[in-house]
């Protein structure tokens, strides 16, 4: 009895074996690939003089009548530039340099301002759709936008700057020390192309915003952000290994505060907002308060040219 | 047994009684057209003993693969309900980190507390679910960077924050997008594993294998007694018919138990584990919104794009709360639309005002469904898994019965045939 009971005790064994034989380890399928088709280059427009803009005109009916947004004005702006267009964490609101000149139109011409926090991508599309009234984004004037929206006089004239790491910095002699770098730009923002013209050997590292580029500059991701001097100067204030050296300008980078291509009343009413910040010191009260701390040199307003 | 072991010699036939002795090798063969009946008892006896033996084995291991089955469901249960709340957990830890965001300044300690226990219970449930279950252990160790990752781009963000520096704010807005990215697809495939686990395992009941088995056994006994029946002129073998009424009554009682528990497991199935798996899911879902509420209000008027996000969440809620949540997440949805109205019109500062304030806004609401949903998965798991243990004592004593019962059968086999050969000698 009890061998025969033995002779079933091993399959008996090996079948309790496969009863309780283990799982499959989970698996995580992969992501699809995302298919990315390249952009198609464009030609460049030319114009006679990209700074000359539409004579100002004080006309606040003709102004408010073209709104696309009635009764009040809907201006797009950076949410995340320091000093020009950023939110207060304590306070929640927006502010900086490019937002005092947006609220000083909305106030002359007394309507309640609202503010849209939009990428630099995105500004000239949502003016054409009538999205918004205004774009105060530190934006600058050249001939292709002009060919697409309208701009007011140049209110600010920026130039385009490299940062580096702060150890970086006494070895820093122009963009030929970028040669293989990693240099990081917003996208749509043309800082990356004008390096690339004077240093092709640069690797060009794209993020959303400026901001991106410091999360990726901090995170080790890049070597150098590109970008207007009044932009690199909010990064540099945010991280104290961030600096921008001494150096030439790379490109001229005036900004105008842009509207729908067929809202020259608007644009006028800007310019006559604009004449009046130059004469009354406003202008460089706004300037001292958000840029000149960053900057730290003095700066007289632009002189604007009209005629268009 | 030992007659099988050692069968008997075959006596010789009465007709070769006188005649002289044959040759040896040919005095062992029977003559042709005789029945050697010794040698036909023995067969039988083989045949009827390994029929009580096999019956007994293969039942035993049937039930004793559902008792196992019952444990395991009842183990992916539980690993399931942790995964699903890890997922619920780490949204909730969005929801708050982000709502946090758009209050500004100084943090409320409360909420603060609230992230830092979400994430905790988080990564508590992580270590919990890693050592459960080991096929969850890669794809855990991989969750488990990811949300330190998250954890410290978040305190990043919130470091920059406090410093008014608006990088915090990119550093938010690139955890959320990476939480999403990385993290959700390991705990969907997680989810969807242990689902399948526990639906899988909750299947391991098989009554009618049982009842196949028995018959085919009682067949083959009833066979057995026939056959001999036709040899010994007795109708039935004393030994062969207690051997079949136990099969009779092991297969009734076994085959009745797993059905019993194959309808438990059922009803368990469609009702609480599918509460609990429901539940959780709406859970999530809520999350996802709420935090997709807030990116759309940090994302000042440039929205939009989450508001999409946000009725993907909101009708996953819809499909999948209970009907004690929906009323709760109902509130909630209506404190949201006001929200988008008030920021489509362009008045941000009281969107943000409805969607952070303690009382009476979008966060007090979402907090009591997050709150009475966690109760209900916590209580569907529980009841289920509590379902699936109980009884299994039984199942098991069931299964140890079975085995020595089919062992007794083999041995009624034994000496019912061994009754015979007594009588034929």
């Amino acid at each position: 009895m009890i061998r025969g009971l033995r002779k079933w005790a091993v399959p008996f064994a090996a079948l309790l074996v496969l009863a309780g034989c283990g799982y499959d380890d989970t698996t995580v399928p992969k992501p699809e690939a995302v298919v990315t088709t390249p952009a198609v280059p464009t030609t460049p427009v030319k114009c006679d003089n990209k700074l000359q803009s539409y004579a100002p005109s004080d006309n606040r009916g003709a102004a408010i009548a073209n709104l696309a947004n009635k009764g009040r004005l809907v201006v797009g702006v950076s949410g995340d530039t320091l000093r020009l267009g950023s939110r207060n964490p304590e306070t929640g609101k927006i502010e900086g340099f490019d937002i005092a000149f947006a609220q000083r139109v909305a106030d002359e011409l007394g309507v309640p301002m609202v503010v849209r926090v939009i990428s630099a991508a995105d500004r000239i599309g949502l003016l054409e759709k009538g999205e918004i009234d205004m774009v105060a984004r530190n934006m600058t004037v050249n001939c292709d936008r002009w060919s697409k929206v309208a701009f007011s006089a140049v209110y600010y004239n920026a130039t385009q700057k490299v940062l580096v790491r702060a150890d970086a910095e006494k070895d820093y002699k122009g963009p030929q020390s970028l040669s293989g770098k990693r240099v990081c730009a917003p996208t749509s923002s043309t800082s990356v192309d004008n390096i690339k013209a004077i240093q092709p050997d640069v690797v060009a590292v794209l993020a959303l915003k400026h901001t991106g580029c410091l999360v990726k500059f901090q995170n080790g991701d890049v070597d150098a952000i590109t970008g207007d001097d009044t932009v690199l100067a909010g990064l540099a204030a945010q991280d104290p290994y961030a600096v921008v050296p001494k150096q030439g300008k790379l490109t001229d980078e005036p900004y105008g505060i842009a509207v729908n291509k067929g809202d020259v009343a608007l644009a006028r009413f800007i310019n006559s907002v604009l004449d009046e910040m130059r004469s009354d010191g406003s202008w460089k009260d706004t300037y001292d308060e958000w840029l000149k701390p960053y900057l730290l040199v003095d700066a007289t307003p632009p002189t604007p040219v009209y005629g268009r | 047994m030992s007659q099988t072991a050692t069968p008997q010699a075959a006596p010789p036939p009465a007709a070769a009684a006188t005649a002289p002795a044959p040759a040896p090798a040919v005095a062992a063969k029977p003559t042709p057209g005789l029945v050697d009946t010794p040698a036909l008892l023995n067969r039988w006896q083989l045949i009827g003993m390994t029929t009580a033996i096999l019956f007994g084995v293969f039942s035993a291991l049937i039930q004793f693969g559902g008792w196992q089955a019952d444990g395991r469901a009842a183990d992916d249960t539980e690993q399931l309900v942790r995964v699903q709340e890890i997922q619920s957990s780490l949204l909730r830890a969005d929801a708050l980190a982000t709502n946090a965001f758009l209050v500004g300044g100084l943090e409320e300690p409360e909420q603060r507390k609230e992230y830092d226990d979400a994430l905790e219970s988080v990564l508590r449930q992580i270590a919990n679910a890693a050592e459960a279950q080991p096929a969850d252990r890669e794809v855990l160790a991989t969750l488990n960077v990811d949300v330190t990752a998250y954890a410290t781009a978040v305190a990043q963000a919130r470091d920059n924050n406090r410093q008014g520096f608006p990088i915090g704010a990119e550093y938010l807005s690139g955890a959320s997008t990476e939480l999403r990215a990385d993290a959700l697809p390991i705990l969907d495939a997680l989810v969807k594993a242990n689902t399948d686990r526990a639906e899988n395992a909750m299947a391991g009941q098989h009554p009618f294998w049982l009842l196949v088995l028995g018959i085919v056994a009682l067949v083959a006994l009833v066979w057995l007694n026939r056959e001999l029946a036709q040899h010994f002129k007795r109708r039935i073998n004393k030994g062969l018919a207690i051997a079949a009424a136990i099969v009779l009554v092991v297969t009734v009682v076994t085959a009745f138990a797993a059905l019993l528990r194959d309808n438990s497991n059922d009803s368990l199935r469609e009702g609480e584990l599918a509460t609990a798996v429901s539940e959780a899911n709406a859970r999530t879902a809520a999350n996802d919104a709420k935090a997709n509420e807030s990116l759309r209000l940090i994302n000042r008027g440039s929205g939009e794009g989450f508001e999409d996000l946000w009725s993907v969440s909101a009708k996953e809620v819809e499909k999948f709360a209970s009907r004690d949540t929906r009323s709760g997440w109902d509130a909630y949805v209506a404190q949201h639309n006001e929200i988008v109205e008030l920021d489509r019109a362009g008045k941000w500062d009281e969107a943000v005002e409805i969607a952070t304030k303690e009382a009476g806004g979008s966060t007090e609401s979402l907090d009591a469904f997050d709150q009475l949903s966690q109760q209900i998965v916590t209580a569907n798991g529980t009841q289920a898994t509590d379902d699936l243990r109980s009884g299994r004592v039984v199942a098991l004593v069931l299964s140890g019965l079975t085995l020595l019962l089919g062992v007794a059968a083999a041995v009624a086999v034994s000496r019912g045939i061994g009754e015979r050969r007594r009588e034929f000698a």
